[in-house]
C-alpha cells in the first residue's frame, strides 16, 4: 500500500514540474532561459514515458524531443539578434479572455477522458495476436514497421521534406567558426565511435526490446551534431550526389522492398512472413542512416554542397 | 493484365515520391526528370480511374493487414474525383513551372511539388485518420516551403504565419484523433462509423478536429492568412494552393462530417446552418475585399476566400445534390483558379508587376492570356455555358428543393460581385496605351499562355460534361450517410 | 485517481497552455515553443489513455503513433525555426508583421 502511494505521489509531482516547466518556457522573458526549461521539460516527458510503460517513446522522446529539438532551438537562438525580448504588454483583457475561454477547454477536454472507461484494451489483443507473423518480438516495432509501416514510410517522406524545405530557404548567415575547445575534440574524438556504436546496438535491439530505427538515427544524428560543433566538415566531393544518395536511400529502400514483393503476388508493404525478418532490419538500418543523416544536416541548417560566402571549407583530419 | 492489376492505388503515391527523390537526386535533370514523374502520375490515375469507373470502388489493405490493426485506402467517386481534378492540375502546372521558373529555384520547387502531388493522392485515398495527419503534414509542410520559394520579405512572412497555422490546425485534429481511437478503438473511417455515437464528449471532438481543419481550409473568419501566402507565393504555387491545397483539409471535413460524425441527418442540417451562414460571410466578405484590391494576385487570391465560401453552403441541405454540386464547384473553382492564376503569372513575368490600374496593352501582347482570363472568369461567375454555372444551378436546385432557397441569395451576390471584380480587371486590360511610352515588355513563352488556356477551356468543358462528370461522382454512392 | 488519468489529465493541461501561449505570445520562438508543447499535450493523452490494458502490456498502437509525431515535430520545428531566421533577417525582429511594434 505504501509503495503504491509513494509511486502515485511521484507521478503526481512529476505532472505538476511538467505543468510549470512549460508554463515558465512560454513566460519566461529570456528566451535562453525558455529553451532550457523547454529541454528540462522534454526531459522530464521522458521519465514521464517510462511510467506510463513507453520506453521507445522515452527514448524517442529523449533522443530527438528533448536532444535534437534542443540543439535546433539554442543553435537557432545563437542566430537570432536579440535575445532578450520583452513581450509587449498584452492588454489584461485579452489575457483573462484567453485564460477563461482555455479554462473551459480544459473542462470540456477533462470530462471527455475522465468519462472514458478506466480499462480499455485498444488494438492490444490484435497486435498481440498477429505478432509472431510479424516476425519482430517488440510490439511497437511491429507496428511502425509492419502493421502500419505507410505510415512509417510516409514520416521518413516528412524527414527529408523538411530538410528539402530548409536548404530551399538558402543559407541564412552562418554560424562563424568557432575556436576548437581541445576538450570537446578528445571528447568528440571519444564519444563519436560510441555513439554509433550504440546506434547499430538500438537498431538490433529494436525487434525485440524498446529501441528501432528512429531511437538509433537520433543517436547517429547526436554524434553528427557533436561533429559539427566541433567544427568538422564534410569534404567537398561528397557533399552533393553522395550525401543525398545517403539522404534518401532509407525511403527509397523502404519503398523498393515494399513494392519488390509485389511482384512475387503479394500486396505493396506485405512481407512473407518467413523473410520478413531480415528485410525489415534491412529496411530499418537503412532507415535509420538516413533518420540520423538528416537529422543531423537539419542541425547544420545548410546544404553543404553549396558554398556560402563566408566561411572556406577546411577539411580537417576528423574522417567519419 | 498489368492495366488490370490492382497496386495502381499505391502507384498514384509512389511514383511522385520517387519522382521527388529522382528530380533531388539528380540536380541538373530535375526539370525532365518532374516531368517524366507528373506524366506517370497522370497516366496511373487516368488507370485507376478507369478501373473505378467499370468495376466501382476499390479497397487496399496496406501490408495485408486489414482495419482496425492496419491501414486501408478507399477509392470510390468522392475520391476519384479528387484525384482526377488534382492530376489534371498538376499536370498543367507543372507544364507551366517548367517554363515559369528560369534559375535555380527549379532545384528545389520540382522535389517539393511532387512531395505534395503524392502527399494529395494519399491523402484522397486514405480512410485512417491518423494516416490523414500525416498526410496534412507533408502537405503543409511543402506548401509552406513552395510558398517561400518567392524569397521576398513578403512570401516569408506568408510563409512563417502559414505554417504556425498549418501546425496549430494539425495539433486540434491530432487531439480529435486521440480521444477518438480512445474512444472507440479504432481510427479507421469505415469502422469509426459505425461505432461512434452521439454521446455528449461527442461536440467537444467534432468542434476540435472542425475547427483545426476549417482553420487549414481557410474558411470565414479563419481566413486570415490566406490571402498574403496565396498572393506572395509564386504563380504556379499560388494555384497549386488555391486549387488543390485548401481542398485537401475540405475534403477531410467532408469526410468526417458525413461518415465518422454520428449526427442524425436532421442534426446534420441544423448543424450545417453555422457553415452555412459563414460561407455565405466569406463569399460575401471575399467579394467585396476582391473588389477593393489593387493588385491582381491579391484579387485571386480573394476570390479564393470567397469560392472556399461557396464550398460551405450545400452543408445545411445535407442533400446527395447539394453535395454533388459543392464537389462539382470543387473541381470548376480548382481549374479555373488555376487558370487564373497562370495569367496572372504570365502578366507578371510579362510587364514586371501586377498592378491592375496599369495592366493596358495587355490583351494586345497577351491575347491568348486575356482570354483565358475571361473564360476562367466567366467560370467563376457562373454564367452559361460553364463549369461554373453548372454547380450553382445544382446548388439552386438542391436549395430550392429542400425549402431553403435564401442560400440561392448568396450565389447571386457572389456571382454579381465576381462579375465586378472579373469585369475591373478586363477593363484595365483592354486600354490601349501608346507603346513608345511603355517599358518594353517581356516576351513570355508560349507554353505558359497555352496552358492557361486550355485550363480555361476545361472550366468551360466542364459545363458540358457535366453528366460523365456527376456519373463518376456517384460511384460508391459515397453521399448516402448523410442526407435527408 | 490512476496515474493514467493523472498523465492524461496533465497533457490536457499542457495543451491549452501551448494554446494559450500560442495565440497570446509574440515573439515567433515562443510560438515554436508553444506549438511544441501543445503537441507534447496530445501525445501524453494518447500514450496514457493506453496504458489503460489490464495485463501491464500497454497498447502498442498509440506509441507507435507517437513515435510518428514526435518525428513530424521535430521536423516541423526545423523549418519553423528555419523560416524565423528568414523573418529576423529580413525585418529585424523576430515577429509576424501584425505584431510589430514599430
Amino acid at each position: 500500500m505504501e509503495e503504491i502511494d509513494l509511486l502515485l505521489l511521484f507521478d503526481a509531482v512529476l505532472g505538476f514540474t511538467l505543468v510549470w516547466l512549460a508554463w515558465q518556457t512560454l513566460s519566461s522573458l529570456d528566451l535562453f532561459r525558455a529553451v532550457v526549461l523547454f529541454i528540462a521539460f522534454g526531459l522530464l516527458m521522458a521519465l514521464a514515458w517510462v511510467r506510463l510503460d513507453a520506453p521507445d517513446v522515452a527514448l524517442a522522446e529523449a533522443t530527438i524531443g528533448a536532444g535534437l529539438t534542443g540543439a535546433l532551438l539554442l543553435s537557432a537562438l545563437a542566430q537570432l539578434s536579440a535575445r532578450q525580448k520583452h513581450e509587449s504588454e498584452t492588454s489584461l483583457f485579452l489575457r483573462l479572455t484567453l485564460g477563461v475561454l482555455m479554462f473551459f477547454l480544459l473542462i470540456g477536454l477533462g470530462y471527455i477522458v475522465f468519462s472514458l472507461p478506466p480499462q480499455a484494451l485498444g488494438l492490444s489483443v490484435e497486435v498481440a495476436k498477429n505478432i509472431e507473423l510479424s516476425a519482430v518480438a517488440n510490439p511497437v516495432t511491429a507496428v511502425l514497421i509492419n502493421y502500419r509501416s505507410y505510415d512509417t514510410l510516409l514520416e521518413l517522406g516528412v524527414l527529408l521534406l523538411a530538410l528539402l524545405a530548409v536548404w530551399s530557404l538558402g543559407s541564412a548567415s552562418t554560424r562563424k567558426s568557432a575556436f576548437v575547445n581541445p576538450v570537446l575534440d578528445l571528447l568528440t574524438r571519444i564519444l563519436v565511435p560510441v555513439f554509433i556504436l550504440v546506434s547499430g546496438y538500438l537498431l538490433w535491439v529494436g525487434a525485440f526490446a524498446p529501441g528501432g530505427a528512429f531511437q538509433a538515427g537520433a543517436v547517429l544524428a547526436a554524434a553528427g551534431v557533436l561533429l559539427f560543433l566541433n567544427d568538422w566538415h564534410l569534404e567537398s566531393k561528397y557533399t552533393g550526389f553522395a550525401l543525398r544518395s545517403v539522404l534518401v536511400i532509407g525511403l527509397v529502400m523502404f519503398i523498393a522492398i515494399g513494392f519488390g514483393f509485389v511482384f512475387l503476388d503479394r500486396v505493396f508493404l506485405e512481407y512473407p512472413p518467413e523473410l520478413a525478418g531480415g528485410f525489415i532490419l534491412l529496411i530499418e538500418a537503412a532507415a535509420s542512416l538516413s533518420i540520423g543523416i538528416i537529422l543531423a544536416a537539419l542541425f547544420l541548417g545548410r546544404d553543404p554542397s553549396v558554398k556560402s560566402d563566408s566561411c572556406s571549407d577546411i577539411d580537417t583530419g576528423v574522417h567519419k | 493484365m498489368f492495366i488490370d492489376s490492382p497496386h495502381w492505388i499505391t502507384a498514384i503515391i509512389l511514383i511522385p515520391i520517387l519522382g521527388a527523390v529522382a528530380s533531388f537526386l539528380w540536380r541538373q535533370h530535375s526539370v525532365k526528370l518532374a516531368l517524366i514523374a507528373a506524366t506517370g502520375t497522370t497516366t496511373s490515375v487516368g488507370i485507376l480511374s478507369w478501373q473505378v469507373i467499370n468495376s466501382g470502388v476499390q479497397r487496399y489493405e496496406l501490408g495485408a493487414w486489414n482495419a482496425p490493426l492496419g491501414i486501408e485506402l478507399y477509392v470510390d467517386g468522392l475520391s476519384l474525383s479528387m484525384l482526377l481534378v488534382t492530376a489534371i492540375v498538376g499536370f498543367a502546372i507543372s507544364i507551366y513551372a517548367s517554363a515559369y521558373f528560369r534559375d535555380d529555384k527549379t532545384n528545389f520547387f520540382w522535389p517539393l511539388w511532387l512531395f505534395l502531388w503524392s502527399a494529395l493522392n494519399a491523402l484522397f485515398v486514405s480512410s485512417d485518420i491518423f494516416n490523414l495527419f500525416v498526410t496534412l503534414e507533408i502537405i503543409g509542410l511543402s506548401a509552406v516551403a513552395l510558398v517561400a520559394l518567392s524569397g521576398g520579405v513578403d512570401a516569408i512572412t506568408a510563409a512563417m504565419r502559414y505554417l504556425l497555422v498549418s501546425l496549430l490546425g494539425s495539433m486540434l485534429y491530432l487531439m480529435g484523433v486521440a480521444l477518438l481511437y480512445h474512444s472507440y478503438g479504432t481510427v479507421d473511417m469505415a469502422l469509426l462509423s459505425l461505432r461512434t455515437e452521439m454521446i455528449p464528449s461527442m461536440w467537444l471532438i467534432m468542434g476540435l478536429m472542425t475547427a483545426g481543419l476549417l482553420l487549414k481550409t481557410a474558411l470565414f473568419p479563419l481566413h486570415f492568412w490566406l490571402p498574403s501566402a496565396h498572393s506572395s507565393a509564386p504563380a504556379p504555387v499560388s494555384a497549386l494552393l488555391s486549387a488543390l491545397v485548401v481542398k485537401a483539409s475540405f475534403y477531410i471535413l467532408w469526410r468526417l462530417w458525413i461518415v465518422v460524425f454520428p449526427l442524425n441527418e436532421y442534426a446534420r442540417a441544423d448543424l450545417g446552418v453555422i457553415f452555412g451562414i459563414l460561407g455565405a460571410l466569406a463569399v460575401v466578405w471575399g467579394g467585396v475585399k476582391a473588389l477593393q484590391q489593387t493588385r491582381l494576385k491579391l484579387l485571386i487570391a480573394y476570390s479564393t476566400v470567397m469560392q472556399i465560401g461557396y464550398l460551405f453552403l450545400a452543408f445545411p441541405l445535407a442533400s446527395v445534390m447539394g453535395w454533388k454540386a459543392t464537389l462539382y464547384f470543387i473541381m470548376t473553382h480548382a481549374v479555373a483558379k488555376t487558370a487564373m492564376f497562370m495569367v496572372a503569372g504570365n502578366i507578371l513575368i510579362h510587364k514586371g508587376h501586377d498592378r491592375i490600374a496599369d495592366l493596358y496593352s495587355t490583351v494586345q501582347n497577351l491575347p491568348l492570356t486575356i482570354v483565358a482570363f475571361s473564360l476562367s472568369g466567366i467560370s467563376l461567375m457562373g454564367l452559361p455555358p460553364s463549369g461554373g454555372f453548372v454547380a450553382k444551378w445544382l446548388l439552386l436546385e438542391a436549395a430550392v428543393v429542400s425549402g431553403q432557397w435564401w442560400w440561392g441569395i448568396v450565389l447571386l451576390v457572389g456571382g454579381l460581385l465576381t462579375g465586378a471584380y472579373v469585369f475591373k480587371v478586363l477593363g484595365y486590360a483592354f486600354i490601349q496605351e501608346d507603346s513608345n511610352n511603355a517599358p518594353r515588355p517581356i516576351g513570355i513563352s508560349k507554353r505558359m499562355e497555352w496552358m492557361a488556356l486550355c485550363m480555361a477551356l476545361f472550366a468551360i468543358v466542364l459545363g458540358f460534361i457535366a453528366p460523365f462528370i456527376l456519373g463518376i461522382i456517384d460511384i460508391g454512392s459515397p453521399f448516402t450517410k448523410g442526407v435527408l | 485517481m490512476t496515474p493514467v488519468f493523472l498523465y492524461a489529465l496533465v497533457g490536457i493541461v499542457l495543451f491549452s497552455i501551448g494554446l494559450y501561449g500560442l495565440i497570446l505570445y509574440k515573439h515567433l520562438l515562443r510560438k515554436i515553443l508553444a506549438i511544441n508543447i501543445m503537441g507534447s499535450g496530445v501525445f501524453l493523452v494518447m500514450v496514457a489513455l493506453a496504458a489503460r490494458t489490464e495485463e501491464g502490456v500497454p497498447d502498442a498502437v498509440p506509441h507507435a503513433m507517437v513515435i510518428t509525431g514526435i518525428v513530424v515535430a521535430v521536423s516541423a520545428t526545423a523549418l519553423a525555426l528555419a523560416l524565423m531566421l528568414r523573418v529576423n533577417e529580413k525585418t529585424g525582429q523576430a515577429v509576424l508583421p501584425e505584431d510589430r511594434e514599430t
